[in-house]
């Protein structure tokens, strides 16, 4: 670990204003995409915490523009989950080589979640 | 870690002012919370990265639950029996608090950071804080109040 990297072994600043701008840019999709999520998962549907049975799970999943909505949230949070991982990681002064090391993990990472994610919402959504 | 008093030029200075947030580094995740020389700007960010945190790991856990329900219907009605227990719709509450801080706390960044508002921080906190608490009190009720 690096605790006081010199002017050359920083990230360039255009690299860094590139990351903030996709992290804003998620983040105000998130406020919308969150708020839908939360709506329609707890303030819908009646009973205890607005929680859907199986049964509900999956009509609500086969309904194809919930379907689309809830595909695009998955790769928009996983993006910006990991580019939030890669600031507080990349805050701890790491290398330059560390720091391409963990780019190509989170990028690894985020692929392995949205993989698995779109895996489960179209399991479900085929069982609708 | 080196110590920044070990020999560094004022040291001594910033052993009483806390940790410094340098340009183009957010501040290391050993000061976050450090109470030297912190002003509401930095603990909206150590709160900031905190609840990011707690919400990666709320996605994966949320993606864990989520598996089974491709175990079929008896799986999910067990999960469901845990899930409407009071101390699991606490931890729905407490969720909602991180992404209400979360995003009301990032809106604030953005409009910040794009040069919007650059001289109305602290009144977009306490504004943010306002919406959120609202919100929360909201919620909160709505999720334990089927109870």
């Amino acid at each position: 670990m690096r605790t006081e990297p010199g002017i050359s072994e920083r990230e360039p600043f255009a690299t860094q204003t590139r990351v903030w701008r996709w992290t804003a840019l998620t983040g105000v999709a998130l406020l919308a995409l969150v708020t839908i999520h939360m709506i329609a998962h707890h303030f819908v549907v009646e009973g205890i915490g607005g929680l859907r049975t199986y049964r509900q799970v999956l009509e609500y999943i086969g309904n194809p523009v919930i379907f689309a909505i809830e595909c695009i949230f998955l790769v928009v949070v996983t993006i910006h989950a990991m580019l939030g991982l890669r600031s507080v990681l990349f805050d701890l002064n790491f290398g330059p080589g560390a720091r391409a090391r963990i780019n190509r993990g989170l990028v690894a990472l985020g692929v392995v979640t949205v993989v698995y994610g779109l895996v489960l919402i179209g399991t479900l959504a085929s069982r609708a | 870690m080196r110590d920044p008093a070990d020999g560094a030029p004022g040291g001594d200075e910033r052993q009483v002012r806390g940790p410094v947030q340098r340009k183009g580094f957010g501040l290391a995740p050993t000061g976050w919370v450090d109470p030297r020389g912190r002003t509401l700007g930095a603990w909206a960010f150590a709160a900031n990265r905190i609840t990011g945190l707690g919400l990666v790991f709320y996605l994966y856990l949320h993606l864990g639950v989520l598996t089974t329900l491709l175990w079929g219907a008896h799986a999910w009605g067990r999960f469901l029996g845990v899930a409407t227990n009071i101390v699991f719709l606490g931890l729905d509450v407490v969720l909602l608090f991180g992404l209400l801080y979360h995003g009301l706390n990032g809106v604030r960044v953005m409009l910040v950071g794009t040069g919007f508002v650059t001289d109305r921080q602290r009144a977009l906190w306490w504004a943010g804080a306002a919406i959120g608490t609202v919100v929360l009190v909201g919620g909160a009720s709505h999720f334990l109040g089927g109870r």
